[in-house]
């Protein structure tokens, strides 16, 4: 394969070091087409002749913006509507009707860190919608932050293709909340006002996002590098509020620092923060996933 | 075909659909059996009714939505999970086909993990 690849080998291992430091993810060794694909769409909307001009500049010249841009097309992930729907049931069986009396009356937040094209907050919302006769006394506002992206440019615009909105989403919910536009499928405005997004590089301070009763951070654990793991974790543990719940993917698990979480789930993948949290232990052991093999991020999806 | 593995009929007049579907349903470990339209779907499910079957909409002879309103009025004919699978994307035609009793609703074109997923949706696999 490599014998048709434009990008050379050294700048492949370039790109790995940038990834791992601006982002905290490990690129795997054997996608290099995939990665090539990816960088020559953003190479041609950029205007570049080529991949390996592009390249070129960021390396010579530094750029901080075209850096950005490289990392996130990198960290574009394939996700569908209610992946790991084991969670999603979590979420409509145990933590809203656990937080609805101490959010009766009020708003409840909840955020998608990392949220990608926006998958995960439109299916949230659309059972937060469904369920809204169980908590007619509750606002649920739902926020998706990721790193800026062609990805999120697609969340905020709520437009999905003819193929996204058949992977995991009903039919029943398809014309509940969508309209049809041409070839795609755009969700209906009573549903994108419920939500919203924000550009937000996932390993940097997140005072500005204030906190939340739901974490969600599902399923990614495992495509970072473990320095970046302890970093996000401190980040999800002051994004959550007190008798709030941080929702990993349901095959993931606190490691032995419990990062001001329970110690113990309360369903699989998801732990509370009690009201007043334990310290830290001072324990250098990352966050782990149970039963998966560790995914580096050659596993990811591009297609 | 073991005791417990799912039937699947698949309906539509186009022979490569049906391969290719009848494919994937095998490969998701289904007993995939084939019908030219509407009619020839009706005679197989009267002789033995599928767990699920797979339906295209425009055929000759008698069309998907004539065949599912048909079905349902059948002895047994409540039981099969029915997946339509066709070009049309109207919402008024989805509307009509989730009112004449379909389950689920396949937009073509499409591909293993969308009929997967629709599938699952279904609770059949």
């Amino acid at each position: 394969m490599s014998g048709v690849l434009s990008l050379d080998p050294s700048y492949y291992e370039a790109l790995k070091r940038l990834t791992l430091e601006l982002a905290g993810v490990k690129l795997g060794d054997d996608h290099t087409f995939l990665v090539e694909t990816r960088l020559s769409a953003l190479a041609r909307k950029e205007g570049f002749e080529n991949l390996s001009d592009m390249i070129d500049q960021l390396f010579s010249r530094g750029q901080t913006r075209l850096a950005i841009q490289i990392v996130s097309a990198l960290l574009e992930r394939a996700t569908r509507f209610f992946a790991d729907r084991e969670g999603f049931e979590i979420l409509g069986d145990k933590l809203l009707p656990a937080l609805h009396p101490l959010y009766r009356g009020g708003t409840l937040r909840i955020l998608s860190y990392g949220c990608s094209s926006g998958q995960e907050v439109y299916s949230t919302a659309i059972l937060c919608d469904r369920m809204k006769d169980m908590f007619p006394d509750m606002d649920v506002e739902i926020t998706g932050v990721d790193y800026p992206s062609l990805a999120l440019d697609r969340a905020k615009e709520g437009r999905f293709t003819h193929f996204e909105v058949q992977r995991g989403l009903p039919i029943r919910h398809l014309i509940d909340y969508f309209t049809r536009d041409g070839e795609d499928w755009v969700i209906k405005d009573s549903l994108r006002r419920r939500v919203r997004f924000a550009d937000h590089n996932l390993l940097s301070d997140t005072q500005s996002l204030g906190t939340y009763q739901i974490v969600m951070f599902r399923g990614r654990l495992a495509q970072y590098s473990p320095t970046a793991v302890v970093r996000i974790m401190r980040h999800l543990s002051a994004l959550t509020s007190a008798n709030g719940y941080l929702m990993l993917g349901s095959h993931e698990e606190l490691g032995k620092i419990n990062f001001g979480f329970s110690a113990e789930p309360v369903a699989k993948g998801c732990y509370m923060k009690p009201a007043e949290a334990p310290l830290e232990k001072l324990v250098a052991e990352p966050v782990r996933t149970r039963s998966t093999p560790p995914v580096e991020y050659k596993d990811i999806n591009f297609a | 075909m073991t005791a417990t593995q799912k039937t699947c009929l698949v309906v539509d007049d186009s022979k490569m659909i049906r391969r290719v579907a009848s494919r994937i349903l095998r490969d998701l470990q289904f007993d995939a059996t084939e019908a030219g339209d509407g009619r020839e779907a009706m005679v197989m499910c009267r002789s033995s009714m599928p767990d699920a079957i797979l339906l295209d909409w425009n055929m000759p002879i008698m069309d998907g939505l004539s065949f599912l309103k048909s079905l349902r009025k059948e002895p047994g004919g409540d039981t099969p999970v029915v997946v339509f699978c066709t070009a049309e994307r109207d919402v008024t035609k989805i509307t009509e086909a989730l009112e004449a009793g379909a389950d689920e609703y396949v937009m073509k074109p499409f591909d293993s993990d969308i009929l997967e997923s629709k599938f699952a949706e279904a609770g059949l696999v």
